[in-house]
């Protein structure tokens, strides 16, 4: 049925959020907002070892103390809950990963958890904590991923025989006959640091079993409440429909809680064993010594360049260093992967070749964050290519348009299959903001006057919609994805949709609605989005990925497109029209072109639901629940920094930001503008600011926030933000996704900024955070370099 | 993250103060603002048996400008950032308060309690070297006024023992023509600086260096005077040579620690620009530079 | 090993009375307990957020006696006969948002909404005192404060805004 199509009404216009009001009022219900009667609280000893067998655990003072009510080590819980986790497309390149809730051998990283304490409040259940004694055998610490895969590295899983997870190599192209021939070949090694998602709102766990009818209820702070519920169910033992997930407001998340945590299955445990519901509330050391670290990432890189510039060919070698376990369910290869499946980035090369290799090391496990590897992956290229145009003296701008692919949809050649863009025109179009040639040269008067400006750019092509097509394209498994969601027009003409996906700050509640409104003719505010609760809302496999807008409402497309399909039908029963005849706009639907013929939304469904005059040859329920699990999509963007170094105290200041975003068709710009500030500020932390180093004992050096420094208002620096809308024409909506693009594309454009700024002192950057006394170094090794 | 058990005592005068710290010795802990104590005790790596609060003493809330500037150890940071007298006899004082932590921290945060808490890191410290104050502490023999300088002995260990207060702290007034600067570099906004220099320049006439006053932080285990830099401006004029100069002495001998944030030879390196850039800020204004 | 010994006699609980929001409240607390579970937990005052215990991501910032304070850097015992406002208390009496709030929904100023409470107290405190603050200054009053989603733009553009209304209302007030 074809029904006329009437321009957007909500769809791209700044609609203010309809979820701000309980926010700004502090009503919002977090995690640790959920008070139960009998609540218990627990705490976690945590190992103060990288690396240490573990003798014996007394727990006899721990248990007889204060308010407490159960205390469990390795050898109360056993197997039970255990994760398992591996790639399963992948059996011959990817081993198995195996995580006991609890460790009985040994901890294997500075807050691995060792024991777990229920007491009445979470200070009693801290100073129990203290009374129980762990008799320790420190081993020796493997923290340097590339040192974890030698041959005589201490072995971390010892079923594994060794600290390599993973190995993937992928090869397509004359690669070899390329680099053989070619006129220029550079090679780049990059480290791209160690940071964190570090969401404001740490992690969280409420667990209550209810006898009466056998439900286990679980609050937590998760992206992904659906695959919790059907994680933990056979962790459990307990059919899924007795299992309800509650993701309540979320305080953030950015990929950290995109996965299922040790504590995330024992809290539920617990409340089942104890019959009491037990709390977890994951304090700020925990979050930076045992959450989810992410993207460090060693990144050696070749390219082949042909005497006119072009890139030929690219060879790229990632080393992922996972930490002590595998995330679940992503593995550690979620950055290498990554990475390297966007090795060509938006270059038109003709060879390509990649190793990825995740190394098991004694620290803190590392998982997915916005961007994943597609982040340090970007630095890497970029830096090399910023490298390669100072080697042949050309503008670095310049040799990126020259080699950048045609706007034209295309298959990359690690076969993602790109649905088209502004590849060129974005990067043109940052250039003009930033009116480069004037930039230029004030750069060179500024130099002569002993400041040092640096510009960097940092064009990207953006995975979006990430579901199966697209994971697929990221080398991990992607048979389905089920994803959907449920549109329901209840009798007085309201909206309830219910989804699976879950809003933690990307404005669902307003963006999704948006769509609705538009596609079912009713007004805005007659739409209300549920979600957050396994009870009653659609299956979805959650929200990240830069997914949400495009699938969630491609799903949201189809859903209400059979909602329409009815009421038009109902309509033209009641019109006695034929349903092709007529139209949905502005809240009625009417005969084309005889609008005195006509009904309103509420009286068709008025009809649906009780009207004496309702079809009866047709299904009339106004509800649908459609999934759609999309085609590859990308977006592209091009971001550019302009910094000034300071090099005497090797302080970076970023005088501007300018951001090029091509996402498709836009829901809500201010959102879209939100989540590229926000991205952004979180990029530029990556680059100039967060670092979490350790020691040679594996002992983490930042595990406060006076050591891990996110920016602050002081540090983000003034940003433009442009627009260019090329519709994607294989999604079911145009949207693309953007949730990640500026966490991945700031880092490279800081770095290139910073090492055009440096150039004068024939500095090169490979790695990250840039931070003073790391770019103080960089000019004193140049210095002792050009003296030698 | 909570803090282990302990016994609260308020107090309402030093006498009982002091009473509390003499009778439970290194087992109390004074509490003053808290904002550096409190962090310590929510990951327990401070567990005090007991807490004298010495919030209730209001006499120790003063700002008296007699002469020179006396500050009673509960003057809270916001609150001497606040304060006329302050601006008018300290300036340097004022314009390091501004680095010292955010609104929120200074709102509760004392002067007596950065004192006491002797972070190397730290502003404040560094400035009261460079101002050349004196701490007042008090015991049970009665008071003694000790000079900043010798005050802070190492991190987190000061001249103050365990059953005395500090109670006050004496700024003298500053040389008539006189100039100051302060500049630090931090790993992000107002944190903690990575390293700084206080510095006061009292300036001739003829725009001739009198003498000079160098205080550095984050570059040892306490604040210290750069005494040579100081030697060396003496009678000087104050060009960019002299400053230069200065700046060279008193990085020269340093040996900074190194920590998360920056190796030690960082610190030295960037201790010789920060004692240039603010002695270029207190020669100007101090009118003496260019 | 002398750190961990326990400290005699247990501490003993005490009665914390104080004003919130205008309303005296009363609870329970031994003397370790942080205003910031104080105010959540006994007082189920739940817009006050704790992110880091430390003092350093300004999430559970409240106003005492009108100053800006991290409530996880003081002991509820502390507080005996304070002044308090936390985000609850920031909505007019008909639940109708204050300006300051308004400006955060106009501009974007939150995404997830968890430092929310903690920026709108802080630029609370700064409107008080400086009333038409310029960019830097607000810049400078809120960088205690973190906000991981939104990169701050929409949080400074609230504050700039906010400000600019106060002032035009507080102008036209004084003009009738």
């Amino acid at each position: 049925m074809t029904a006329t199509v009437t321009p957007p009404r909500y769809v791209g216009k700044r609609m203010l959020r309809v979820e701000d009001p309980s926010f700004l009022r502090g009503q919002a219900q977090f995690v640790d907002d959920v008070d139960l009667p009998g609540l218990l609280h627990a705490a976690f000893l945590r190992s103060p070892f990288a690396h240490a067998r573990i003798r014996s655990i007394d727990a006899g003072r721990a248990r007889e103390a204060r308010g407490v009510h159960a205390v469990l080590t390795g050898a109360d819980v056993g197997d039970a809950g255990m994760l398992v986790t591996t790639i399963a497309t992948r059996p011959d390149e990817v081993e198995t990963g195996v995580r006991r809730l609890l460790p009985t051998d040994k901890a294997r990283h500075v807050g691995d958890p060792v024991a777990v304490v229920v007491a009445r409040s979470r200070y009693l259940a801290e100073d129990a904590c203290d009374l129980i004694e762990v008799d320790w055998e420190p081993l020796p610490a493997v923290v340097d991923a590339e040192e974890a895969l030698a041959e005589d590295a201490p072995v971390i899983h010892e079923e594994l025989g060794g600290n390599r997870f993973a190995h993937i190599e992928f090869e397509r192209g004359d690669v070899e006959g390329l680099f053989d021939s070619a006129a220029h070949l550079f090679a780049k090694r990059f480290h791209f640091g160690r940071t964190f998602a570090a969401p404001l709102e740490t992690r969280g766990v409420v667990g209550q079993y209810e006898q009466g009818p056998g439900e286990l209820i679980v609050w937590t702070s998760t992206q992904f409440p659906h695959l919790v519920r059907t994680s933990l169910a056979p962790l459990l033992e307990l059919p899924e429909n007795r299992v309800r997930v509650i993701a309540p407001a979320v305080g953030g998340g950015f990929g950290l809680k995109v996965q299922i945590f040790v504590e995330e299955v024992l809290i539920p445990l617990l409340a089942l064993r104890l019959g009491r519901p037990v709390k977890w509330i994951e304090d700020r050391r925990e979050a930076l010594v045992a959450s989810g670290h992410a993207k460090e990432l060693i990144c050696d890189l070749e390219a082949a360049v042909g005497d006119d510039g072009r890139f030929l060919a690219f060879r790229g070698r990632y080393v992922g260093d996972a930490g002590a376990y595998q995330a679940h369910p992503w593995t550690g290869l979620i950055d290498p992967l990554c990475a390297a499946s966007f090795l060509p980035g938006q270059y038109g090369i003709e060879a390509v070749r990649y190793e990825a290799d995740v190394a098991i090391t004694n620290k803190c496990p590392s998982t997915a964050y916005r961007g994943v590897g597609w982040t340090p992956g970007q630095a890497a290229r970029e830096a090399m290519i910023d490298d390669i145009a100072r080697a042949l003296g050309r503008d670095p701008l310049e040799l990126r348009i020259q080699n950048t692919i045609s706007e034209e949809p295309g298959e990359s050649l690690t076969g993602c299959r790109y649905d088209g863009g502004s590849y060129v025109r974005a990067q043109e179009k940052a250039a003009e903001m930033l009116d480069y040639a004037r930039l230029r040269e004030r750069q060179r008067r500024l130099r002569d006057e002993g400041r040092y400006l640096g510009i960097g750019f940092s064009p990207f092509v953006e995975q979006g919609g990430w579901a199966a097509a697209v994971a697929r394209a990221n080398g991990f498994p992607g048979y389905a994805y089920m994803d959907s969601v449920n549109v329901t027009v209840e009798p007085d003409a309201s909206v309830t949709v219910t989804s699976g996906f879950h809003s933690h700050g990307q404005g669902h509640h307003t963006a999704l609605a948006q769509v609705v409104a538009d596609r079912l003719g009713v007004p805005f505010d007659a739409v209300r989005i549920v979600q957050g609760d396994t009870a009653g809302t659609a299956y979805s496999t959650g929200t990240y990925g830069s997914r949400t807008a495009v699938v969630a409402g491609g799903a949201l497309v189809h859903a209400t497109g059979d909602i329409r399909d009815k009421l038009l039908r109902i309509a033209a029963h009641t019109l006695e029209a034929n349903p092709d005849d007529l139209e949905l706009a502005d809240g009625r639907i009417s005969v084309r072109g005889d609008p005195t013929h006509s009904l309103s939304i509420a009286e068709v469904v008025a009809t649906a639901y009780s009207g004496a005059g309702r079809p009866t040859d047709i299904e009339v329920s106004l509800t649908s629940t459609r999934s759609y699990d999309p085609p590859e999509t990308y977006s592209n963007a091009c971001i550019a920094a302009v910094v000034e170094v300071d090099v005497e105290t090797g302080a970076v200041e970023i005088e501007r930001m300018v951001v090029v975003e091509d996402c498709g068709t836009i829901l809500n710009p201010m959102i879209v503008d939100g989540q590229i500030a926000g991205a952004l500020a979180q990029g530029v932390g990556a680059a100039l600011y967060e670092a979490l180093p350790y020691d040679e004992e594996g002992q983490p050096l930042a595990p406060t926030l006076r050591e891990f420094t996110y920016p602050s208002t002081l540090d983000v620096p003034p940003l433009d933000i442009a627009h260019i809308e090329t519709p994607s024409p294989v999604t079911a909506n145009g949207a693309k996704g953007m949730g990640e693009g500026g966490t991945i594309g700031a880092p490279a454009a800081c770095v290139n900024a910073v090492a055009d700024a440096l150039s004068p002192f024939g500095v090169s950057v490979d790695f990250t955070p840039l931070r003073p006394a790391a770019i103080l170094s960089l000019l004193r090794e140049a210095r002792e370099r050009s003296r030698a | 993250m909570k803090p282990a058990p302990f016994h609260h005592v308020e107090v309402a005068t030093v006498e009982e103060a002091l009473g509390q710290l003499r009778e439970h010795g290194a087992h109390a802990r004074v509490l003053a603002g808290g904002q550096s104590l409190v962090p310590l005790m929510n990951l327990r790596s401070v567990r005090p048996r007991v807490l004298v609060d010495i919030n209730p003493i209001s006499e120790l809330e003063r700002i008296d400008a007699d002469g020179s500037l006396e500050l009673g150890a509960m003057v809270r940071q916001a609150a001497a950032l606040r304060s006329a007298e302050v601006r008018s006899l300290a300036p340097l004082l004022a314009d390091v308060l501004r680095q010292v932590g955010y609104p929120a921290t200074r709102a509760r945060g004392t002067i007596g309690g950065s004192v006491a808490h002797a972070d190397p890191v730290a502003e404040l410290p560094a400035a009261l070297v460079a101002l050349e104050s004196e701490i007042a502490v008090q015991g049970s023999h009665g008071e003694r006024l000790v000079p900043a300088e010798s005050f802070f002995q190492a991190r987190f260990e000061t001249a103050a023992g365990d059953d005395e207060l500090v109670t006050r702290i004496r700024v003298p007034r500053l040389p008539r023509r006189c100039g100051w600067g302060f500049a630090e570099i931090a790993p992000r906004g107002h944190d903690f600086a990575i390293a700084g220099a206080a510095c006061l320049l009292e300036i001739d006439s003829d725009r001739v260096c009198r003498s000079a006053r160098i205080a550095l932080l984050g570059v040892a285990e306490r604040p210290v005077r750069a005494a040579d830099a100081e030697a060396s401006l003496q009678g000087r004029g104050l060009d960019g040579a002299a400053l230069s100069e200065a700046a060279r002495h008193a990085a020269g001998d340093l040996e900074p620690p190194s920590d998360v944030h920056a190796s030690g030879r960082y610190r030295r390196e960037v201790a010789e620009a920060l004692v240039r850039r603010a002695l270029a800020e207190a020669a100007r204004r101090g009118g003496g530079g260019s | 090993m002398s750190a961990r010994e326990p400290i005699g006699r247990e501490p003993e609980e005490v009665l914390v009375r104080l004003t919130v929001n205008g309303e005296e409240r009363r609870g329970i607390a031994e003397p370790r307990l942080l205003l910031s579970d104080f105010l959540r937990q006994e007082l189920r005052l739940t817009g006050v957020q704790v992110g880091c215990e430390q003092g350093v991501c300004g999430a559970c910032t409240v106003l005492l006696d009108g100053e800006p304070i991290r409530s996880c850097l003081m002991f509820a015992v502390q507080a005996r006969g304070a002044e308090l406002e936390t985000v609850e208390g920031l909505a007019g009496e008909d639940g109708a948002l204050d300006p300051l709030q308004r400006s955060f929904q106009e501009h974007h100023g939150l995404q997830c909404g968890f430092c929310t409470p903690g920026f709108l107290l802080t630029a609370r405190a700064l409107l008080e005192e400086t009333p038409d603050p310029s960019r830097e200054q607000i810049a400078e009053s809120l960088a205690g404060n973190v906000c991981r989603c939104t990169g701050y733009v929409g949080i400074l553009d609230a504050v700039a805004s906010a400000a600019a209304a106060l002032h035009d209302e507080g102008g036209s007030q004084g003009g009738t």
